[in-house]
């Protein structure tokens, strides 16, 4: 188990608490169900992400009571490393000073907005306080946070302390002016989505409506820990790149910072750099860097030609974990996953596509018709589902090919997750993917991929149907004909009916399929181009 | 004797059947395309029939196999019946498949009549046979009345049958007069076809089969089998055979059914066609020649006009000149006239018109 310390010695502060809090929709406070949702995701992903940097096999636990109309109260417990007291005031009071936050790592959160967020929308909603209890290292406290929005510091009140012999936190708020439904964009189905893309944890849901359900792990096995790359040139912009400046105020000049902040950056590469951006001094304080500036050196990245970055970074689900995942929380008729190797989009941000398609069984009992579960990084997208390039890809997809005729009336759901150390997400909301070109060629190739083996088992499923039926059909007078024949000719009945019997199994048994199985040719799509190999750090 | 032939026909069927299954085939028979397409107008003959093209029914075949299993049962049951020497209508024979193929099967051999009746006419042409070799009837219409001596065997009894002593009702026709039946004594110069029941009373009542030694039938509107087998005996008996129907379609259909058979039976064929029979009246040239006809015309219908059309494209029709100037005559004038409207001037004019017409030789072919 990793020391928690280490995880937090990363907090870094930032005062944009009134910001966000007059910017609410930009943490995806927007709609009664959505903010819900999103309450419910910040908690939970950082509990996944908290336990599997600590190695823990994740039991989420979350727990919604109605309080009264549009009132809800909200319990999210893990089993995690538990949070420091002295971290605790960061993690949920204190704007933009997440764990993750300018580490380039491949994370569900990419932001660290998300737990503090909450609490303060819990008390602008509320006027309550969030209760958080962490129990870590052999010690359980608790306690209430608030958010001081004029100074983006977290207010603490400590309640209790005592020895435990638990690790975890239990983090209580209150939210008022939202809504619970089960819909697709409700709780269940994201906790549910959930669960598929992290078949190695177990989460249950308690809520007013459907009392307690259990998504249970499928797997022992903890995903390997995605480990920390630098940020490579070509995956950030002038925003990026001033954050870097502000946060790595130990480096004295722009060509140290680049050279410590960002892979790929040799002393080398920053002469190349001077070659081509000669009106910036790259001697200069990063700290005194303005925004044209930084536009001009990220404009410079795009001139000059990069080792792409390690892929080996990328942590997909897996395969085999996804077919699991699917078996275990809907039971389908057939699941099929295929799983693209590493790709770069924009010249250099390696991403990998997955996709998997379930068909038929507990998809058809659990309602699913032609269903695209968009996942990043393992968190499930719920909403802004129209705009994103997952959903275009996928529907452009030609299902009747794949005898699939109507695909939205089909028993079938399509899961695509994307990994990435940077999913271009459409916006701050983060629940939509934008239409990069190779990205969106390696989810058609995905789904593709898999729809042929849908296709193959349907038209052998049909075919064999077909035969069964018509065997069927025929069988069903074999008694009448041959008493009939029998008596018409004299023969014995018993001969009759057995001879015929016989002529029908073998007829049935050799009619061959006469179905053909389009396969569609992937040279005739746009490829994605292939990462650059010059070799590896 | 013919139902042994029946039997034996049967049969073989059956035996075919076993052999193909004992070679390892599914078992087929063969019939005959009963499609329009295939109905062609025998010349030589002067009757509609079908063609030489055949059809296979097999019964591993998904379409098939129900309707070949049917018309095996019927075949087997109608054996039976033959054997027995019992007769059902087709209904009777519905009702005797009507059960459920089984237990787990909720599927009966027979659901609705119309599915056998198809059946029947496939087994008619397979094999060869007409219905009432089966033993199958139809139902009865038309009346006969004059000089005529049958001998009918029936329910163990055999009766012998005067047509001259029949009464008011006259001898009803039955659907089969082949199996059991012979027509002992035939002293009549001709036949007269009436097309209504009425007019048949109305000569009956005037004793016109006995003042002109002639058989005066009615089939009461369109001919039953019986009656157009029975009309086929006669004539080849060498009888003139006389129709007199009402000058619009529906007495031209009646007509022409009976000359050349239809197209819905075409597969029927000669022997139930008499392609000697003549039309005697009501013609067009009747109007002309008989003026108190002129005031008792109808204005012909849409049907009238559209079936005198449909006649004049018919080759089996249009071959004869008279039939085409007298078709053409109905679209220009547009008239039609009821065989009743003989009676307008006095209730026995019709059987001096008849025996006019007759003498004259005045009918259309």
């Amino acid at each position: 188990m990793t020391d928690g310390d280490e995880i937090f010695k990363q907090f870094k502060e930032h005062s944009v608490a009134e910001f966000f809090k007059k910017n609410q929709q930009m943490l995806g406070f927007s709609g009664k169900v959505r903010s819900l949702t999103t309450v419910v995701h910040e908690f939970v992903t950082n509990s996944i992400d908290a336990c599997e940097e600590a190695g823990i096999l994740p039991d989420i636990a979350v727990n919604l009571e109605e309080l009264g109309e549009e009132h809800y109260r909200l319990t999210v417990q893990d089993n995690g490393p538990g949070i420091p007291k002295t971290h605790v005031g960061k993690a949920l009071g204190q704007m933009l000073a997440g764990t993750k936050f300018h580490r380039y790592i491949q994370q569900r959160g990419q932001q660290g907005i998300g737990a503090s967020g909450c609490c303060m929308f819990s008390y602008l909603t509320t006027g309550k306080p969030t209760r958080a209890i962490s129990r870590y290292k052999g010690t359980s406290y608790e306690l209430e946070v608030l958010i001081d929005f004029k100074t983006n510091k977290p207010l603490l009140n400590m309640l209790s302390e005592s020895p435990t012999e638990e690790h975890g936190l239990t983090v209580i708020s209150e939210y008022k002016g939202v809504s619970h439904e089960q819909s697709n964009k409700g709780i269940f189905e994201y906790l549910r989505r959930t669960a598929l893309a992290n078949p190695h944890a177990t989460i249950t849901f308690t809520d007013p409506k459907s009392g307690r359900m259990v998504l249970p792990r499928s797997t022992e096995v903890i995903p390997p820990k995605p480990f920390e790359i630098k940020p490579h040139p070509l995956g950030i912009s002038a925003h990026d790149l001033l954050e870097a400046a502000h946060h790595f105020s130990e480096y004295r000049k722009l060509s140290a910072l680049l050279q410590n902040a960002f892979s790929r950056v040799s002393a080398g590469k920053v002469a190349e750099l001077r070659q081509v951006v000669p009106d910036v001094d790259f001697d200069k304080n990063p700290s005194k860097l303005t925004w044209e500036e930084a536009e001009k050196v990220v404009k410079g990245f795009g001139q000059v030609k990069w080792i792409a970055p390690a892929t080996d970074s990328l942590v997909p689900i897996g395969r085999e974990q996804i077919e699991n995942s699917f078996r275990n929380i809907f039971s389908p008729e057939l699941v099929v996953v295929t799983e693209r190797s590493p790709k770069v989009y924009k010249g250099g941000i390696p991403f990998i596509v997955e996709a998997g398609i379930a068909y038929g069984g507990g998809i058809a009992s659990a309602g699913k018709q032609g269903e695209i579960m968009r996942f990043a990084n393992k968190v499930p997208l719920l909403f802004d589902t129209s705009g994103c390039a997952i959903t275009e890809t996928v529907k452009s997809v030609d299902w009747k090919r794949y005898d699939l005729k109507n695909f939205d009336e089909e028993p079938i759901a399509v899961l695509v997750n994307l990994a990435s150390v940077h999913i271009p997400y459409t916006g701050a909301g983060k629940q939509a993917v934008a239409g990069e070109e190779e990205v969106e060629a390696e989810i058609r190739f995905a789904v593709m991929e898999a729809a042929r083996t849908i296709q193959r088992y349907l038209s052998g499923k049909r075919h064999a149907h077909d035969i069964a039926n018509k065997k069927k059909l025929v069988e069903r007078y074999v008694e009448q004909l041959s008493s009939d024949l029998a008596d018409l000719s004299g023969s014995k009945k018993d001969r009759i009916l057995k001879k015929l019997t016989q002529i029908i199994e073998e007829k049935y048994a050799a009619e061959p399929s006469e179905e053909e199985i389009p396969i569609e040719s992937e040279d005739k799509k746009p490829k994605a181009k292939e990462p650059e190999t010059e070799g590896d750090e | 004797m013919a139902e042994k032939v029946t039997i034996r026909k049967l049969e073989d069927m059956g035996s075919r059947m076993v052999d193909e299954i004992e070679r390892g085939d599914g078992p087929t028979f063969e019939t005959v395309l009963r499609t329009k397409s295939n109905t062609i107008y025998d010349e030589g003959i002067g009757c509609l029939r079908t063609g030489d093209k055949k059809e296979q029914r097999k019964f591993l075949s998904m379409a098939q196999a129900k309707t070949f299993m049917q018309t095996v049962s019927i075949a087997a049951k109608t054996r039976r019946f033959v054997k027995e020497d019992l007769h059902t209508s087709i209904r009777g024979l519905f009702y005797q498949l009507k059960f459920s193929l089984g237990e787990d099967l909720d599927e009966d051999l027979f659901s609705e009549q119309s599915e056998s009746n198809a059946l029947i006419e496939d087994l008619e042409v397979a094999l060869g046979i007409k219905r009432e070799d089966l033993n199958l009837t139809t139902d009865r219409k038309g009346f006969v009345a004059g000089p005529m001596i049958i001998k009918d065997k029936f329910g163990g009894d055999e009766t012998t049958i005067d047509c001259t002593k029949q009464g008011r009702s006259g001898w009803s026709i039955p659907s089969d007069v082949d199996n059991g039946m012979e027509l002992k004594e035939v002293d009549a110069d001709y036949v007269l076809v009436v097309e209504k029941d009425a007019l048949w009373q109305r000569l009956n009542e005037d004793k016109f089969w006995k003042k002109e030694n002639c058989l005066v039938v009615t089939p009461k509107g369109q001919s039953t089998r019986g009656t157009r087998r029975l009309l086929r005996k006669l004539a080849d008996k060498k009888l003139p055979i006389y129709c007199l129907m009402d000058c619009d379609a529906w007495g031209w259909y009646i007509y022409w059914t009976i000359k050349t058979g239809s197209m819905n039976l075409a597969y029927l064929g000669r022997d139930f066609s008499v392609p000697e029979a003549r039309f005697i009246g009501v013609t067009m040239k009747d109007i002309r020649d008989y003026d108190f006809l002129q005031k008792l015309t109808i204005k012909a219908k849409e049907v009238d006009i559209k079936r005198a059309e449909e006649m004049l494209g018919y080759p089996w029709i249009n071959r004869h000149p008279e039939w085409v100037k007298e078709l053409k005559e109905v679209l220009k004038t547009k008239k039609k006239i009821e065989q009743d409207a003989l009676q307008g001037q006095r209730l026995t004019f019709v059987g001096e018109y008849i025996n006019q017409k007759i003498k004259k030789k005045d009918w259309l072919p």
